[in-house]
């Protein structure tokens, strides 16, 4: 709500690159993010999925078993998607450190005292001591601090998944095998797996829910910005110290 | 046959054990090493003509079912009478000896076969309380297999309890039951067996493999041989196909159990457990717990008891609902809390916002953003 004195009434050149009130369309998530992004929430929901049918199998199919193969077909989707979102999450990863700036590892580790300052400022948003969060171009570091943890939550998905699959492979995924141990055996393994699953879908939850009042109190087009890359940000938004 | 060359031939004569069964039973054991059906040759020649080695056998915390399970065995097998003709120097069990007279047979291995004899051991180590939980003769279990595991060319833990600490190591642990690798660590050779019991088919592999190379078996991280412990239940069940194809038992009793189908639903373990109980079967081959309609509880795994429960549940349950909860029930619900919790917030957040910008107007400008820091406010 506060527009700076100075910008009220001033005419902005509307361009590609500005808008109404000095408001500029940043170009912040490059085709990789946003790309990763999608490929990894719907490679998570074929994962989950099938995940829920292999942990309980609640369709049983009628007829001869051998023209039946449900398990067989489900397990070999839950395959496929589970290569898709581990090479998404590996070239995700690299991304961190190779990508475009906002791209980086610094937006996902609070370094930085302003950074830090803000994981506070978000957190006072949150609990209604603040009625705006802190602007930030990229992830805010709060939301950033927590990605984190749900790529380390990815990273013991893929763990567990290939040590499973490892079981019973034949080839050069057998090499998974020595994970079985560090888990505790299979047993547990199959645990983990499916006890954070259910983490990650209580991210999801959380996810839809924080981006929609983000995206609505901040005004900068967050959601949107998932999709084309641009958010749309205030006058002064170069300003701040990093 | 007619004229039987050595003792061993004489031996099998006398039970009745034909040679054409035993060349038979040789090239079993040569399939279930893993090794092509001309082995057998091999390992008929060095069953009947390689020196014996001396056997002792020690009990600890468990309830001889190992030994059982060789005592049980329906006729006079080949593997009996091999068993027999390894001189089992000391055992608990089946020995004459009682007492110091016992007691002398074992030392009096220890000591004029060192380094040569073979130790099998049978039940866990109990730790706690200086070893008070169990003696023998005077000694703790622990001085004993110090002394009998240390000195010996190779120890083969028979069954769960000996390799991993079984039942009596489960949660609690009241005793503090360790398995030999934990309670005897540092020993040269140590072959794990694990199962509950051992199936005598896997031992008796074992010792033929290594009278007739001379060396132990290819093993696993667990110290299991591959040949008996490299593939799940599951990948080698004989109800794969119904996993498969999505054929469950859902009940105990109802119409797909009566068929013999899948029964991954009930808590079957197969998936995640190492034996070859689907090839070999026990008792002669007569069935295995699959084949009699009840699922593997992974009884040859680490800790089984407190891993594999509930044996009838697919997944144990998650800590502080209890073991049989059910994950996905609380995760559903997780889940959905979730999700009102973060609803709420949201809602709370926007209606207070609403409410504070006069919800009745048009809002003027655009909606948000962050006060500038103090230096860039000119």
């Amino acid at each position: 709500m506060t527009v700076p004195a100075e910008n009220v009434g001033v005419q902005p050149d509307v361009g590609r690159e500005q808008t109404r009130d000095g408001y500029e369309r940043v170009y912040v998530w490059d085709l990789i993010v946003r790309a990763s992004h999608w490929i990894i929430m719907l490679s998570i929901f074929t994962l989950a999925g099938t995940g829920i049918y292999i942990g309980d199998p609640f369709l049983i199919p009628s007829g001869a078993t051998n023209e039946q193969f449900v398990m067989g077909n489900v397990k070999v989707v839950h395959s496929y998607a589970a290569i898709v979102f581990t090479l998404t999450v590996a070239v995700r990863i690299g991304w961190m450190f190779v990508g475009s700036y906002y791209a980086r590892w610094r937006e996902f580790v609070p370094t930085t005292a302003r950074r830090i300052r803000d994981v506070f400022g978000m957190l006072k948003f949150y609990l209604f001591l603040a009625k705006k969060p802190p602007l930030n171009v990229g992830h805010n570091p709060l939301a950033g601090s927590i990605y984190l943890l749900v790529f380390a939550l990815y990273l013991l998905m893929i763990a567990t998944g290939f040590a499973l699959y490892s079981v019973s492979a034949d080839g050069y995924m057998e090499m998974w095998n020595f994970l079985l141990p560090l888990f505790g055996g299979a047993q547990m393994a199959r645990w983990i797996h499916h006890v954070a699953m259910w983490f990650i879908l209580g991210f999801f939850a959380h996810h839809i829910w924080s981006a929609m009042l983000v995206s609505k109190v901040e005004g900068m087009g967050l959601i949107d910005s998932m999709f084309s890359g641009y958010k749309f940000l205030p006058p002064g938004w170069r300003n701040r110290d990093d | 046959m007619d004229d039987p060359s050595s003792d061993f031939g004489r031996e099998l004569l006398a039970r009745g054990v034909s040679r054409r069964e035993f060349l038979g039973f040789c090239t079993s054991l040569a399939v279930m090493i893993g090794l092509p059906r001309s082995a057998s040759a091999a390992i008929a020649e060095a069953i009947e003509n390689n020196p014996k080695p001396t056997l002792v056998w020690l009990n600890f915390q468990d309830c001889a079912g190992n030994t059982e399970s060789f005592l049980r065995a329906s006729k006079p097998t080949a593997a009996e009478v091999i068993l027999d003709l390894i001189s089992i120097d000391y055992h608990e069990v089946i020995m004459a000896a009682a007492g110091h007279q016992a007691e002398a047979n074992l030392r009096s291995v220890v000591e004029s076969q060192s380094g040569q004899y073979i130790a099998v051991v049978e039940g866990s180590i109990p730790t706690g309380a200086g070893g008070a939980y169990m003696t023998v003769g005077g000694r703790s279990a622990l001085q004993i297999a110090n002394e009998v595991c240390g000195n010996a060319l190779a120890t083969i833990a028979a069954g769960t309890c000996a390799s991993f600490g079984g039942i009596p190591a489960a949660s609690p642990n009241p005793t503090g039951a360790l398995g030999i690798s934990d309670a005897v660590p540092g020993i040269k050779t140590l072959i794990n067996l694990s199962a509950c019991p051992v199936n005598a088919q896997n031992l008796t592999a074992t010792l033929v493999y290594f009278l007739t190379y001379s060396k132990w078996p290819p093993l696993d991280h667990l110290n299991r041989p591959l040949f008996a412990y490299g593939k799940s239940i599951h990948d080698n069940c004989e109800r794969r196909a119904h996993y498969d194809s999505g054929q469950y038992v859902e009940q105990w009793g109802d119409e797909a159990h009566r068929d013999g189908q899948c029964l991954y639903k009930m808590g079957c373990k197969g998936p995640v457990s190492f034996q070859n109980c689907p090839n070999i079967g026990w008792n002669d081959n007569t069935s295995w717990p699959v084949a009699c309609g009840h699922g593997c509880i992974g009884c040859a795994e680490p800790d089984f008891w407190d891993k594999m429960t509930p044996f009838y549940e697919h997944l144990p349950g998650f800590p502080g609902f209890g073991r049989g909860s059910d994950i996905d029930k609380i995760g559903f619900w997780g889940t959905l809390g979730v999700t009102g919790a973060f609803a709420a917030h949201t809602l709370t957040h926007l209606g207070k916002r609403l409410v504070q910008n006069g919800g009745d107007k048009a809002q003027e400008g655009p909606p948000a953003s962050t006060p500038l820091d103090e230096g860039d406010e000119k």
